[in-house]
């Protein structure tokens, strides 16, 4: 597991560097601090930046054309007090808990998990095939993995010609099933990360303690949920809260096949932030959504930290 | 942690499953007793070996597509074996205006982000990783913080902070931006590799008087050559691959990275020309899938460094 | 200071490259001689701006050395294309000097404060009186300035196939009188080929304006219901002919007399209409604009020399039959100048000159448009070039205008996520009706509103 919790390891867990007598420590701080300047200014101008745009904005009727172009108002709570009874707003909530629990957290999770088992036992030639050909779904750029997930489930596309080579006139899945398509078409792109991920922590469990469970007669079953599991379970957590925030602003994807339809059968928050921002030129309240996805986010975030933070300090 | 791109992951992550990925688990394998309690293992070796095959054709599918396509003289939705192999498709769509400069719009987006967050994460992880410092961890914790949010989901208030900005539309701007967003996961990146570049190297140097610069440049860089050259490949990937920040930063056509020129393709022709978007899919994504080769064969000797170093 | 110094300078030149790239993004344009930047859309069969601007600028420049024109061709759909648009105009950087400005998008640009007022430099060109007036109208702002100078209009009928009408029985100079015969034709045609599609209406977000204009309006304005209450200057809600105009669309969508919604979902449904289904006999009736033998010509994305014999036209009728009989719906294009712009004189020179006699006949035949000019409208060429343009021209007589007023570019997003709601089966027309209630008063504030 150090692959994966190495680069989480705390500050300052080298040597205090070269020794500075001669200068004051406020001073020799100041001066250490200095290179940090590009990179804070960087994070400060386009990531704190964005989110107190982000905050501001909700606040104001700021649209893309009209009077509220020229001159955005201070509208208070209103866009998100219209968020409330948007039918739309808790739907996009209801989709992007879908799509990433089913995505995510079940489907690259699992996925990840027993491809990284089965490589252990799989013949070298098999197991470097397959996992070059699950990587490359993952290192591919998006918007071309996105065409590829949109000619497989199209209506005219592989899955309902293999579909028609068994007999079944498969049902035209984007437009019918367009979660379920997004969300297969999210496992295939990002399974490969989770199956890393545990491969290098399956790796790193003791031989013995498997070893041990064996001989005492464990079935694999039960050598996977008392021995294996248990073992990895910092990576799971790592992983689960990565794959989720990941999971979260997926956008290319789903705009690229389904475009958040019909209708908004699709449409997860960062396609809904887009289309009623940019498509409906309410930028106000586009941003307003925009903003509790940032929320989200940064509640994940916080959990994900703390649940760390025994590690850090 | 804001998109599914490779280098969104804080990548050693990656990087050392990566590694692992290329030979899972042998070293334990090996020696595993030769008989297990368990029913039979031949079957289940055999089981494990055809569910993977299966998985495999599952992932081949969709991939398959583009590259038969893109071969195929009649190309369709559907993934075929072309009837009639071709290269029309790809000398249709090898233009400049449509493939060549876009192309160079990205080369010059992901490389300037990728120089950007390096010497800035460098920089940043020189004193992170070198002085015990209280400003240390709720810096790095705000890093940690900053790699979580979905900033790049989140481009409509990005898109109102570049009008403010007066930086739509600009290139440099544009790689600023994706560099500030990939530059939590590189300080973490940078810090892990040069947390591993053990200090002794550098007290001999400071003892002949050297300066902090001098010892940067001089001992701990070279050191970490192949680690910042990880850090410059994924950072440079995940720039190649994004969307939807070019999408709404950059308008003028001739300015438009690949991503976005082949999504104008896409809306334009992609229910006529299947061939040719799958042929500009394949030229547009070989950069992304040789770098990943290169940075996989890199990360093996960048973590090969620090046993090099004790020894 | 042995470290910091250094390290200092390498700092400081990372926030020198950062301040310089924030520089660098300013306007494009050299200093010495004016940049006209011009945007406006090209998408899959619609290159003929495209093309009339790339001779506009070779031509310009060769005629004035110090003037450089930088061409913007946005290449996306008609709904992108106003997204695009209003993108760059957002931001003084980006925002274009001259751009092809949909009519119904002047009013809510003008409050936006994109556009410049060109009254002053139309009171000194002599071509402007060759304008007609209705077309005119078109470029007004709420303000009463002028903002757009028209391209060409257009109006709004049914296309069909005479070969696939014939197949189900349908004489060639069919011309249905309700909307109930022109369900019965759709379920004739349905009947005697069932792969064929017997009827497009286009509707949903995707297509955009389209949507709104070619379809649900097309339908509205034929029951005798209407958007918008011009005497009162109120938007209409509640209103029962709203409703029927979504009936109209869920039947067509849930019988099958329509393209699939995934087809009329596809942002390309335009092109693929024009260019595929009418001329390979896999659509009957089109509801589309008079601009359709622009792709058809020869110079076209997709030429079809047969189209006059294969091609037949249709008024779009009303409801039941009632007065007029026949509805159409008409907009148009202009090209109106940016209110940032910095040389608005030479901006409205290169506007002149893309649009003089010559090139505005140009435009209107090789897009099929209706002139605005009357020098162009009495040009030989311009009749001979296509056959359609006298039943076009007499829809005028019916023809309706979407509600000129600057709300009506967010009301038509409205409209488009009911018709999308209706014709995927997520809501009834009635539950559909609701929602862009709630959304016009949303958007106008409920004083504005007045009941159907």
């Amino acid at each position: 597991m150090t692959s994966v919790t190495a680069p989480l390891a705390p500050a300052g867990a080298r040597g205090a560097g070269p020794v500075r007598p001669r200068r004051t420590p406020a001073r020799r701080t100041a001066g250490r601090l200095v290179p940090l300047v590009p990179a804070t200014a960087l994070l400060a101008l386009f990531m704190l930046g964005p989110v107190v745009w982000s905050f501001y904005g909700s606040f104001t009727n700021a649209a893309l054309t009209g009077p509220n172009a020229a001159n955005p108002e201070w509208v208070g709570l209103e866009n998100y007090l219209q968020l409330l009874s948007d039918p739309n707003f808790p739907k996009a909530i209801w989709l992007t808990v879908l799509f990433v629990i089913a995505s995510a957290v079940i489907g690259q999770n699992v996925a990840g998990l027993a491809l990284a088992m089965l490589m252990r036992s799989a013949v070298r030639p098999v197991r470097a095939v397959v996992s070059t050909l699950v990587v490359t779904a993952w290192v591919l750029p998006e918007i071309v993995a996105a065409f590829a997930a949109y000619a497989f489930f199209h209506a005219d596309g592989t899955m309902n010609s293999l579909l028609g080579s068994v007999g079944i006139a498969g049902p035209d899945w984007l437009f019918e099933h367009p979660m379920l398509a997004v969300i297969l078409a999210n496992v295939w792109r990002g399974t490969a990360f989770s199956m890393m991920v545990y491969s290098a922590a399956i790796s790193e469990v003791p031989p013995e303690i498997t070893e041990a469970a064996t001989v005492d007669g464990a079935s694999a079953v039960q050598r996977l949920v008392w021995v294996t599991l248990p073992t990895i379970r910092r990576s799971i957590s790592t992983n689960l809260m990565l794959t989720t925030l990941q999971t979260l602003s997926v956008f290319t994807l789903i705009y690229v096949m389904t475009g958040g339809g019909p209708g908004t059968d699709s449409s997860t928050l960062p396609i809904l932030a887009y289309q009623e921002a940019f498509k409906f030129a309410q930028v106000g309240y586009g941003t307003a959504i925009a903003t509790v996805m940032l929320v989200i986010g940064a509640v994940f975030s916080v959990v994900y930290i703390r649940s760390l933070r025994p590690e850090v300090d | 942690m804001a998109q599914t791109t490779p280098a969104a992951s804080p990548v050693p992550v990656g990087v050392g499953a990566g590694v692992a990925v290329s030979t899972p688990g042998t070293a334990h394998r090996r020696r595993r007793p030769p008989s297990v309690a368990s029913s039979d293992p031949r079957s289940a070796r055999l089981l494990s070996n055809v569910v993977l095959v299966v998985v495999g054709l599952c992932f081949l599918l969709p991939l398959g597509w583009i590259v038969l396509a893109s071969l195929d003289a009649s190309a369709t939705l559907a993934v075929r074996v072309p009837e009639d192999v071709t290269f029309a498709n790809y000398s249709a769509v090898m233009t400049p205006e449509q493939t060549w400069v876009p192309l160079a719009n990205s080369f010059v987006l992901s490389a300037g982000t990728g120089l950007i967050t390096v010497v800035a994460s460098v920089l940043a992880a020189y004193p992170l990783s070198r002085y015990r410092m209280r400003f240390n961890k709720p810096f790095m914790y705000a890093v940690l913080f900053g790699t979580c949010l979905p900033i790049t989901a989140m481009m409509v208030p990005v898109y109102s902070l570049f009008v403010r900005l007066n930086l739509l539309d600009s290139l440099p701007g544009t790689t600023f931006f994706m560099a500030a967003t990939s530059l939590p996961m590189a300080i973490w990146m940078t810090k892990n590799f040069m947390d591993s570049v053990p200090i002794s190297l550098e007290e001999a140097a400071w003892t002949d008087g050297a300066s902090a610069m001098t010892t940067l440049r001089r001992v701990v860089l070279p050191l970490m050559r192949p680690g910042l050259a990880v850090v410059f490949i994924f950072v440079f990937i995940q720039a190649w691959g994004n969307f939807f920040v070019p999408f709404v930063l950059l308008l003028t056509p001739e300015k438009q990275p690949a991503a976005v020129s082949i999504f104008a393709f896409f809306g334009q022709y992609g229910s006529v020309a299947y061939g040719q978007l799958a042929a500009y899919s394949m030229l547009y994504s070989l950069p992304a899938v040789a770098l990943y080769v290169l940075v996989s064969r890199l990360s093996g000797s960048s973590f090969a460094l620090a046993g090099a170093v004790k020894g | 200071m042995r470290l910091a110094r250094p390290l200092a300078a390498g700092t400081a030149a990372s926030a020198l490259v950062l301040a310089l790239g924030a520089c660098g993004s300013g306007s494009s344009g050299g200093d010495d001689g004016a940049t006209i930047k011009i945007a406006y859309q090209k998408f899959g069969n619609f290159t003929q701006a495209d093309e009339l601007f790339k001779d506009v600028k070779a031509a310009y420049e060769a005629d004035n050395p110090d003037v450089t024109i930088e061409l913007v061709p946005i290449e996306a759909s008609q709904n992108d294309y106003f997204t695009k648009l209003a993108l760059m105009n957002r931001s003084p950087s980006t925002a274009p000097d001259l751009m092809y400005e949909d009519t119904f998008m002047i009013k809510s640009d003008v409050e936006a404060g994109y556009l410049l007022p060109l009254d002053d430099h139309l009171a000194g060109w002599d071509d402007w009186d060759q304008f007609v007036d209705q077309a005119k109208q078109a470029g007004l702002g709420d303000d009463g300035k002028t903002y757009g100078v028209p391209l060409g209009t257009d109006t709004r009928g049914l296309w069909f196939n005479k070969e696939v009408l014939a197949k189900a029985g349908l004489p060639e100079d069919w011309a249905p009188t309700t909307w109930d015969e022109l369900l019965e034709a759709a379920r004739a045609i349905k009947a005697a080929d069932p792969d064929v599609i017997p009827l497009n209406v286009y509707s949903g977000k995707p297509m955009g304006e389209a949507s709104s204009m070619q379809g649900f309006e097309m339908l509205l304005y034929g029951t005798g219901g209407t958007l918008y209450d011009v005497e009162s200057s109120r938007w209409v809600v509640g209103s029962q002919e709203f409703v029927d105009s979504l009936e109209f669309i869920e039947t067509i969508y849930t019988e099958g007399l329509a393209p699939t919604p995934q087809q009329a979902l596809d942002p390309n449904v335009g092109n693929t209409v024009s260019a595929e289904w009418l001329p390979q006999g896999k659509l009957g009736i089109a509801l589309d604009g008079s601009w359709m033998p622009g792709t058809w010509l020869d110079d076209g994305a997709a030429p079809w020399p047969e189209w006059t014999e294969v091609m037949g036209t249709a008024a779009m009728p009303t409801q039941h039959g009632q007065e007029p009989g026949a509805v159409s719906m008409s907009g148009g294009w202009t090209m109106a100048i940016g209110a940032g712009t910095e040389n608005p004189d030479v901006a409205f020179d290169v506007l002149t000159y893309a649009i003089d006699k010559e090139n505005a006949l140009r435009f209107a035949i090789e897009n099929s448009q209706i002139a605005v000019r009357t020098d162009v409208a009495e040009e030989p060429s311009y009749a001979e070039a296509n056959p359609t343009v006298p039943f076009f021209s007499d829809l005028v007589e019916v023809t309706h205008f979407r509600p000129a007023t600057s709300d009506y570019a967010q009301i038509s997003n409205a409209i488009q996520v009911a018709m999308e709601s209706v014709m995927t089966g997520q809501q009834s027309p009635e539950e559909a009706a609701a929602v862009y209630d709630e959304a016009v008063i949303g958007l106008v504030g409920e004083e504005n509103t007045t009941a159907g």
